[in-house]
């Protein structure tokens, strides 16, 4: 019987715990460690920081899931890994801690055959002085419990410019030099929009974007070249096109640096210190690694063998300048070169590099987005690790059959832009490969035209709804599930 | 690029998009179900 361990319960965790029990049924251990007692569908917690979902839409507790399902669950979080045993045990093993319930503050020893590091990002607003959720009037909607924060605030702002006819602004984007996740901002930005002329009161806010991307339309991705109406547009023209339609302005290059009430100060590439005044604001704090710490067999911290911020896993990680970058560059086992029996899908392994073209300000600070690695490549690695390790316990040919590089990988991002049955819209986007190849593709901005491409209006908005469903049909593993694909 | 009132009307018109959500669904599982795979394996 093997046990395979998974750290994370968030979509990559979920996914990899699914496709572990269904496969390798009742003959094999598949464990479950994760400080969140529910899991959240995070796109659509931006439909609950404008009121339009509630918390309970969005999450559906996971004990019960886990039990019905036959998969161990513990809510704890992990303190350090020992991937080659300890003079505790002598098998591979993690420590963690309770998080809840009766063993709450209590260590526990938890070994295993296989570990699936899958605990995502540390949202790490702490790296922006004053960014902090509920405070100097700046939000997040990166969980459901700092989305509803963010629609209260929003709600009782627009109350009070209703009642008092006072004007207000609203700022949203990226909170640090290197956040990621723009899309994210994006769809905020042109919801909260529509809940503000929804209500009668645009002609009293103004609203602004500010991110750290060289131009419009970068989301961390570089940018695209997409088919749209027949035509190949960029995607800087067709955000342009949404936001002056939308009479948003925007302010691009801007590395978000420090936050006072109501006072975001930022640097552009220029160098040039600036601020931007406003009443509220939701900026997507930088992401970084959890800071784990790894020991070999004689209690030696061996961190380097597992994280460079984030897991270590089959990339090139070898430094190399933006005109040398390759998709081959990018992992595709997400299995750690030291130890063949971890892996890391979704969000927790270390990138090779960026994806945007890497900028510095004239005074050497890093201005330019982080690799996004959001919901559907998350899942897509997460189920080809759960493949390779059933492969790896039914076989035992130690091969990795499966692979899965975003050089070599398509992936939809449908970004709501409002929404309403009738009034709502979206802009779907797909593109492939998500990591530009362009040696592949040299005259499409290193993607496939055709497959990469953009179309905004009400048919987006369904598509999200429709997801919304169909994702958390998937999620609470009901009849069937596994047909929807990652 | 700017969205004309023409542009608009076929964005938020329901019939239209109807047959857009089709379309857009059947696309989009091309793209993202279309499978994936190794950049270094020739």
């Amino acid at each position: 019987m093997a046990k395979v361990v998974i750290l994370g319960a968030g979509i990559a965790g979920h996914v990899a715990a699914a496709h572990l029990k269904r496969k390798l049924g009742k003959e094999h251990e598949v464990l479950v460690v994760s400080p969140n007692s529910n899991y959240q569908w995070v796109p659509s917690n931006i439909w609950v920081g404008i009121g339009k979902m509630k918390k309970e839409d969005v999450v559906f507790p996971l004990q019960p899931l886990y039990k019905r399902k036959g998969i161990g669950y513990k809510q704890a979080k992990v303190v350090a890994f020992y991937p080659e045993g300890s003079s505790q045990i002598s098998k591979a093993h993690v420590s963690v801690e309770y998080v809840a319930g009766d063993k709450q503050g209590q260590q526990e020893l938890i070994d295993y055959d296989y570990l699936i590091n899958a605990t995502g990002p540390k949202l790490a607003f702490d790296l922006t002085p004053g960014l902090s959720p509920g405070e100097n009037d700046t939000y997040s909607v990166c969980t459901y419990g700092h989305a509803t924060e963010a629609w209260h605030a929003l709600d009782t702002l627009m109350n009070k410019v209703k009642s008092t006819g006072q004007k207000a602004k609203i700022l949203i984007g990226t909170g640090h030099g290197k956040s990621t996740c723009q899309g994210a901002a994006f769809e905020y930005i042109l919801n909260v929009e529509k809940v503000i002329s929804d209500a009668g009161l645009r002609d009293k806010f103004e609203i602004t974007w500010i991110s750290n991307e060289f131009e419009l339309g970068d989301f961390g991705m570089d940018g695209l070249l997409v088919k749209y109406g027949g035509k190949n547009i960029t995607s800087k023209e067709m955000v342009e096109s949404v936001f002056e339609h939308r009479g948003i302005k925007w302010i691009t290059k801007a590395g978000v640096n420090k936050i006072e009430k109501g006072i975001a100060h930022y640097e552009n590439l220029d160098g040039k210190q600036k601020e931007e005044h406003y009443d509220f604001a939701m900026l997507i704090p930088a992401f970084s690694g959890h800071g784990f710490k790894s020991y070999d067999e004689n209690g030696e911290e061996n961190t380097e063998k597992l994280f460079k911020g984030f897991m270590i896993v089959d990339a090139d990680y070898t430094p190399k300048p933006y005109e040398q970058w390759t998709v081959q560059d990018w992992p595709e086992t997400y299995q750690n070169p030291s130890y063949n029996n971890i892996f890391a899908p979704g969000i927790a392994f270390a990138p090779p590099h960026p994806i945007s073209k890497p900028r510095k300000s004239a005074n050497g600070t890093d201005i330019s987005p982080s690799p996004p690695r959001t919901g559907m490549p998350s899942g897509i690695t997460a189920k080809l690790v759960a493949d390779n390790i059933i492969d790896q316990i039914k076989n035992k040919d130690g091969k990795l059959h499966h692979k899965g590089s975003l050089g070599n990988m398509g992936a939809a991002c449908i970004a709501s832009a409002g929404y309403g049955a009738f009034t709502g819209s979206g802009v779907s986007i797909t593109t492939y490969p998500i990591v530009p190849d362009f040696k592949k593709y040299p005259d499409s901005h290193g993607r496939k035209l055709g497959k990469t491409f953009g179309d905004i209006g009400l048919a987006g908005h369904w598509l999200k709804l429709a997801l919304h469903y169909a994702f958390l049909y998937k999620a609470k593993m009901k009849p069937f599930w596994w047909i929807i694909p990652e | 690029m700017k969205i004309t009132r023409f542009q608009k009307f076929l964005m938020m018109n329901p019939f239209i998009q109807a047959f857009k959500f089709v379309y857009l669904s059947v696309k989009i599982m091309f793209v993202v179900a279309s499978g994936h795979g190794s950049t270094r394996e020739k």
